[in-house]
């Protein structure tokens, strides 16, 4: 077995050093925007879009993106953990909580304890509602004050960033409430099903 | 597709071998190629690539795929290199790598891009920027073979200082009446250029290439775009699909290589 | 024990080269027929994504994906339902 030969000044680019505690194991701080895709970059036009929320098969909600720019927006600046290993700090977003979301499709109690997020180009990922709700999820719309770029997951994404950014699903379009828990994309091929940068779970088992 | 008499051992469970830089060509203002000495190497096919793995001081390791720029009859391996602005690897193997130098290597990689002597002609080759590497190693291999195989290469590249290998090329098509080269450069040409002046499309490959009825083996290597662009134009000037094999290059899944 | 029915008795052991002609050997050759535009290519042709969390390549004619695979630290994951089936 051939020992693994090291190459000599060779480094991630972008390594910083950052305020104590900011970042979860195993992570470095990039100052780029890397782009990871499981397909091609869909090209969404804003009029043929739609979203919708879904219990059963049935319609909670569904707008337009003229209804959805019009429903309450909030603001948030987060640090981005991708499983990659790069973590991106203090990014700021703009869009539609979860929550607000909820209320505007008249939904007063949840139907269900999970979410399957699907998305344009085929991508899923799946959540506990509970890691939505209270503020801790939105659908947004605008990434450093600009619309989200089609790269990017634009027009719209899903952000979830207390968990690893595999779960901020890119060019979302559809929430499907779920009684049962089924794996997404990621996660029915060995991805952790949570997925808590904190906790390090990466991988299915850890 | 048959074997060569030099043909590599059965295929069996890749593993990493250190690679040491052997020296090192500059090819133009951004591509270098990297002459390497692999202990133990099995052989390749020409158009087979192989994973290259640098491990930093700390562990952190990145890993990339480059085609073998050189053919199975050198005693060295080459890949040759074009640099990614904003990239992880490339900077590194451009900027730092020295003669002496070592990384992680793995392969042959790769049976359905290969082109042998033992294939035949007509070969058909298509290239668009560092996508000349593998096409490369398949024209050294026909040239170390003496082979006659009718062979046509349209490569397409920004500006005449980007043709990689330009000398190399020249110096192949002079001597060889088979071996015709048909260069576009697409941003650039200098005063008196009397190649092609633009990007691939079908008038352009029209006038390049072979036609179906002869049956080339066809090989589009390069970025994505040109790769793309290319065998749909192919197929519509009526060759079959399946004879046009391709390899696309571009930055790692949209991550800055 | 001379039961009749014991020459039809197999397991994974002996469909072991079976197993080894299919997977060691190169694939990229291989044939598949995409499941949702039923096109056939070789493998070697798909167009390929993500690579740093895991391979997905897809259909060159409809975008399906044909071929999913990660590598976790417990072992590799293939999911290949998008091909209708591989001829080697």
């Amino acid at each position: 077995m051939t020992d693994t030969p090291i190459s000599r000044g060779f480094g991630p680019r972008h390594r910083e050093q950052t305020a104590q505690g900011r970042l979860p194991p195993g992570q470095y701080v990039t100052t780029d925007f890397p782009v990871l895709s499981a397909g091609p970059t869909p090209q969404i036009k804003v009029e043929n879009w739609t979203f919708s929320l879904q219990v059963d098969g049935s319609l909670l909600g569904k707008w337009s993106w003229a209804e959805f720019e019009a429903l309450p927006q909030t603001a948030i600046k987060k640090d981005i953990h991708c499983v990659t290993k790069w973590s991106k700090l203090d990014t700021t977003w703009r869009g539609v909580t979860f929550d607000d979301l909820l209320k505007s499709a008249g939904v007063a109690t949840l139907p269900a304890l999970y979410i399957m997020a699907h998305c344009d180009g085929g991508y899923m990922t799946n959540l506990p509602v509970a890691d939505l709700i209270d503020g801790r999820a939105m659908i947004a719309t605008r990434f450093e004050d600009l619309p989200i770029l089609p790269a990017h997951g634009g027009p719209a994404r899903l952000l979830v960033p207390h968990l690893y950014f595999w779960k901020s699903a890119k060019w979302a379009r559809r929430l499907r409430f779920m009684r049962k828990d089924e794996r997404g994309f990621w996660e029915s091929l060995g991805y952790h099903n949570y997925g808590d940068p904190w906790k390090e779970q990466r991988y299915d088992g850890d | 597709m048959t074997a060569t008499k030099d043909a590599p051992a059965p295929a069996r469970r890749l593993e990493w071998q250190p690679a040491l830089v052997r020296d090192i060509v500059v090819e133009t203002p951004r591509v270098k190629s990297l002459l390497l000495d692999v202990t133990g190497w099995r052989g390749h096919l020409p158009g087979q690539h192989v994973d290259i793995r640098l491990t930093a001081e700390d562990g952190y390791q990145a890993q990339r795929s480059y085609s073998i720029a050189s053919p199975p009859e050198d005693d060295h391996l080459t890949l040759t290199v074009e640099r990614v602005d904003d990239g992880e690897v490339s900077p590194y193997l451009l900027d730092d790598l020295r003669i002496g130098g070592q990384f992680g290597l793995r392969g042959p990689i790769g049976g359905y891009f290969v082109w042998t002597t033992d294939i035949g002609g007509p070969l058909y080759l298509i290239a668009g920027g560092s996508g000349i590497a593998p096409l490369m190693a398949m024209l050294r291999h026909r040239r170390k073979r003496n082979s006659r195989a009718p062979t046509l290469l349209l490569y397409s590249s920004r500006t005449l200082g980007d043709v990689i290998y330009r000398k190399e090329l020249d110096a192949m098509a002079d001597g060889d009446p088979n071996l015709r080269i048909a260069n576009t450069l697409t941003r650039k040409q200098p005063a008196g250029w009397t190649g092609y002046s633009r990007r691939i499309d079908k008038a352009l490959l029209a006038e390049t290439s072979f036609l179906p009825h002869e049956n080339p083996k066809i090989f589009v290597c390069g970025p994505t775009p040109l790769v793309e662009t290319a065998s749909g134009l192919l197929v519509e000037l009526g060759h079959d699909p399946l004879t046009i094999k391709t390899e696309r290059f571009g930055p790692t899944g949209g991550q800055p290589t | 024990m001379n039961d009749k029915n014991s020459d039809h008795l197999l397991d994974g052991n002996a469909a072991a080269s079976l197993l080894q002609d299919i997977f060691i050997p190169e694939v990229t050759t291989a044939q598949f027929q995409c499941i949702a535009c039923s096109s056939t290519g070789a493998l070697g042709s798909l167009r390929l994504y993500a690579a740093p969390m895991g391979v997905v390549l897809r259909c060159t004619q409809c975008d399906c994906v044909i071929m999913r695979s990660t590598l976790t630290p417990r072992g590799r994951w293939v999911d290949m339902t998008g091909a209708r089936y591989l001829k080697f």
